[in-house]
């Protein structure tokens, strides 16, 4: 839809691996890269929370570092591999950090959840050890109005519990 | 499945059933929806506070490529009706209350920076936005309305030319012997207090789509709203479309918080323009707009006058109250209403024996005034600082004074000064078990040894009580008002699962979790096999409030209860015929129907279902086969929901931060239906309250400009402000023989603001600092330290 009218944008042809699967499209330069998933692959699951690259809710996985997926343009993620919240169960198996979040009762309305859930398996991936203080370090970036983050953050430690104690691959 | 043989869902910690879909991202919140032949709207708004619009001229915009409409005001006076907000439920009628009509664009003024214009309509947002450059305004400046001394300053332009002036409620009010209080107090302790602006904001901002079906007249409307209902009912007479021809859709709703029980200027536009064009509209607002235009909240104050005895007990007291209500009353809530709720919300737990108050409420050219989580929270806040205001002039404790001043269950004052009844309440048990758990004497050691280290450490105390839904007044039924009573239907599926229809619209509650475990115990069938159904007018129970007020936990679950029990008798009785039992030497249990003792005579739930409708002949003629029950439940007995929080605080008096170092909650909400729900509820309310005392400001300019319309102006907390919680229930008192589940929604945002700022206050007493205020951000504290001079 973005990609139509509007005297001033032009298309350009990308090329991008969203969740193991390669995508082309021919896209506006100015279309960023969550409409890009939201509006052109219909992976409604990365939420736009601010746009302006606060609230975090838009996390996804580019090339395996969180990115902003409201502050980068899907031009830009050409040639790149994207892993968006759809991308991390495995049929109706749920990844790791999903279901640690789940056990925690991490969340409550749900907007922010996919961001901090890319966040976290973005942490763990690098860190599966981290303590307390750095997973509110780590997660001071994502905005939530519900939880009290408390529950978040039991979460992201409950998966790094699965990661060392059952050997959960994330 | 024998080992959960006798074990409940009810009190459990069970998994909650929206979960999987929400960590997925197959969650399908309003941006998610798509429609065929679907156009985008972007709204203009006024980027001045206070003007005249002399003319608006649209045709660059419509003119752009992809544009396919764009409406201004004059459309919107030709298309729709303007709305009398607040009619429906009765606040036209309440004396001293102005409530101008509004259409969903500004017509002949600009209110507030982001009052909505003009709606431009096209193929995608991002052309709609460019569209917005292309149209030009011609605005006259007036004089802009921003404090209450502007607002209540005859000499400033009204905001409303057909009003007088800007005052948008005037009342009195007087209950108990306010004369008789003075006449016996010791000594009158005066405060001024007050409460900043700020705001919601839930995490998913305001959207809509419009879709009109010309053939059937029939409009369709998908929106983020907490009472479907509700948007149905106030739409239909703005739109020219009858309430029945309205079908509102709504899925997973992004948070609330009291906003989205409103209906939104911006709603009307969009049906509006849905209809005119006979395409789908949708409209997402963006941050920004949430911000600016999405509904701000509190800015209230007091001047209090209480009459205190020597040892430090209200007896009553006189206030002054104000609200500054915004720019445009909300429908159905105008803001103005809630002004009286500094009055009669001020008593709580409390033994006063009189209260006269005077209320004013204003027009104002800022952001239009909306419920936020606890809507009469200030009331709170003025007794809970007013306790402590007494504490300090007094030398005493604020713990001593609160238990000088809080009831005991049993001992006269049995009811409020507003007639509800003490009933119940656990409010002194609560204190005292917090400050057991705290080692309220032990803090005041470390905190005299802290401040030989130069430290300071603050403790501050706060208890309420929520009507949530209060107990039942005797002689009264419960029921009627504006929240009414509730509608529930429950009925069994072929394949043995149970469908239970609410009129609650969860957005973050876990409804859809907490139904399911009283049903899965009433009637004897597993969790997983239960599902609760919502967001669809068309088979929802009429409400014109779904979810608010935190009366899901008695309401919903007390309607749910006493439906499952009735479809319960109901397969009992069937069964009993089809056994040639009796009834009463029947069970159901993991969803089969059997005779005690005899599982051989047994029947699935599903395949009763099957025999009503496939083999009816086995009943005897003329049995009631009906397994679809309907139930209004009116909250039985009722009950109080309440508690004490006390929170300690490290103040750096240098930089004027403010560290949460300990927070403790005890709680009564009756029996929890899900412990972790309770808590996650209780968790997120304080955090909004952290913010509020520590963050949070919808800040306005001098000249009436926005000064906070993004998250970097407008701060949330985040991880690393908010502390771990320490939550405990206390022993309830149970007032109904079935319904003991109590709101929990508002309790952590109504009393948290207060216990915050006692603990700042608490911790700078020493220094002579006297907090007045509810927003306490680093500068601010400076000023009140005297590190920096004040403004």
């Amino acid at each position: 839809m973005t990609s139509q009218g509007g005297a001033t944008t032009s298309g350009q042809a990308i090329a991008v691996e969203v969740n193991g699967t390669e995508r082309a499209a021919t896209v506006d330069v100015r279309t960023t890269l969550a409409d890009f998933l939201r509006e052109h692959l219909g992976l409604t699951g990365t939420h736009l929370g601010c746009e302006h690259g606060v609230c975090g809710a838009c996390t996804v996985l580019v090339d395996g570092e969180p990115v902003r997926s409201c502050l980068m343009l899907a031009v830009q993620a050409d040639g790149s591999s994207v892993v968006t919240v759809e991308g991390l169960a495995e049929g109706n198996a749920m990844h790791p950090v999903q279901e640690a979040f789940w056990e925690s009762f991490a969340f409550q309305c749900g907007f922010c959840t996919p961001g901090f859930v890319m966040s976290a398996v973005a942490l763990l991936r690098e860190n599966p050890d981290a303590d307390e203080a750095t997973v509110r370090e780590a997660l001071s970036g994502n905005l939530c109005r519900c939880s009290g983050y408390q529950t978040i953050v039991e979460g992201v430690l409950a998966a790094g519990r699965k990661v060392r104690e059952e050997g959960a691959v994330l | 499945m024998t080992d959960l043989i006798g074990a409940r869902n009810v009190g459990a910690r069970v998994k909650r059933a929206e979960d999987p879909r929400i960590l997925t991202g197959r969650g399908r919140y309003i941006d998610d929806v798509v429609l065929p032949g679907m156009l985008h709207g972007a709204f203009l708004r006024s980027t001045v506070a206070h003007g005249r619009l002399r003319s608006i001229d649209v045709s660059a915009a419509r003119e752009l490529p992809g544009v396919v409409a764009v409406f201004t005001g004059e459309d919107m006076a030709a298309l729709s009706t303007p709305a009398q907000a607040g009619q429906t439920i009765g606040m036209t009628q309440v004396p001293g209350m102005k409530l101008p009509a509004v259409y969903g664009l500004a017509t002949d003024k600009v209110r507030f920076v982001g009052d909505p214009i003009a709606l431009v309509v096209a193929e995608s947002r991002y052309v709609a936005e460019d569209a917005l450059d292309l149209i030009d305004i011609d605005v006259e400046m007036l004089e802009p309305i921003v404090t209450y001394a502007d607002a209540l300053d005859p000499a400033k332009p009204p905001l409303f030319d057909e009003l007088a002036d800007n005052v948008a409620y005037r009342g009195e009010m007087a209950l108990g012997d306010v004369d008789g209080a003075f006449a016996r107090a010791a000594r009158v302790v005066t405060a001024s207090i007050s409460v900043h602006r700020h705001q919601p904001v839930p995490m998913e901002g305001r959207g809509s789509i419009g879709s009109w079906d010309a053939a059937e007249g029939k409009m369709t409307f998908y929106t983020s709203t907490q009472s479907p209902h509700m948007v149905r009912q106030l739409l239909a007479p703005q739109i020219g479309v009858p309430m029945e021809q309205i079908r509102v859709l709504s899925g997973d709703v992004g948070g609330g918080f009291g906003l989205k029980n409103t209906v939104f200027r911006e709603d009307v536009a969009v049906a509006v323009a849905a209809k005119a064009l006979e395409r789908p509209v949708k409209w997402v607002e963006d941050r920004m707009e949430h911000l600016a235009a999405g509904g701000q909240a509190r800015e209230e104050m007091a001047d209090i006058e209480a009459a205190v005895t020597a040892d430090g007990v209200l007896l009553g007291l006189r206030m002054d109250n104000k609200l500054n209500a915004g720019a445009y009353p909300s429908d159905p809530f105008p803001g103005a209403m809630f002004v009286n709720s500094l009055a009669t919300a001020f008593q709580g737990p409390t033994r006063i024996e009189g209260l006269a108050a005077t209320s004013t409420s204003v027009f104002s050219n800022k952001g239009t005034y909306v419920s936020y989580r606890g809507p009469w929270a200030t009331g709170d806040f003025l007794r809970e600082r007013m306790l402590d205001v007494v504490a300090r002039e007094l030398d005493l404790d604020p713990l001593e004074v609160r238990r000088r001043n809080y009831v005991v269950r049993g001992e006269p004052p049995l009811a409020m000064l507003t007639g509800q009844p003490f009933a119940g309440v656990t409010t002194r048990e609560c204190l005292e078990q917090a400050a057991a758990i705290v080692d309220w004497d032990g803090f005041r050691r470390r905190q005299a040894e802290a401040r030989r280290d130069g430290r300071y450490l603050g403790i501050g105390v706060a208890s309420y009580l929520e009507a949530a839904p209060g107990p039942r007044v005797p002689g009264q039924l419960r029921g009627g008002g504006i929240l009414g009573d509730e509608t529930t239907h429950v009925w069994l599926e072929r394949d043995g699962k149970v469908v239970v229809v609410t009129q609650q619209h969860p957005h973050g509650q876990g409804h859809q979790t907490t139904l399911a475990q009283v049903v899965a115990d009433e009637l004897g069938v597993a969790f997983e096999d239960v599902e609760v159904r919502y967001g669809d007018t068309d088979v929802t129970p009429y409400a014109l409030v779904a979810t608010g007020g935190s009366r899901a936990a008695t309401m919903a679950n007390g309607a749910v209860l006493h439906a499952s029990r009735e479809l319960r008798q109901r397969v009992l009785s069937l069964a009993a015929e089809l056994f040639e039992a009796s009834a009463a030497d029947l069970e159901i249990s993991d969803g089969t129907v059997a005779v005690k003792g005899s599982p051989a005579t047994s029947m699935p739930l599903g395949e009763l279902v099957r025999v009503v409708e496939e083999e009816p002949g086995r009943l005897p003629a003329g049995t009631d086969t009906e397994l679809k029950v309907t139930r209004v439940f009116d909250g039985g007995e009722g009950g109080w929901s309440g508690g004490t929080h006390v929170c300690e605080v490290e103040v750096d008096v240098e930089t004027g931060l403010v560290h949460v170092d300990r927070y403790v909650v005890v709680e009564d909400c009756g029996v929890p239906v899900n412990p972790a729900i309770v808590e996650g509820q209780i968790r997120g309310g304080v955090t909004q309250a952290i913010g509020a005392v520590l963050l949070e400001r919808s800040a306005y300019g001098d000249d009436g400009q926005f000064l906070a319309s993004t998250f970097m102006d407008y701060l949330l907390p985040t991880t690393t402000e908010v502390p771990n919680f320490e939550i405990h229930h206390v022993d309830t008192v149970p007032l109904d023989p079935d319904v003991n589940f109590r709101g929990v929604g508002e309790g952590g945002m109504i009393v948290a603001p207060a216990a915050i700022t006692n603990a700042i206050e608490d911790a700078l007493a020493t220094l002579g600092v006297r907090v007045r205020e509810q927003h306490l951000p680093p500068a601010r504290l400076l000023e009140l330290i005297g590190t920096v001079p004040a403004e």
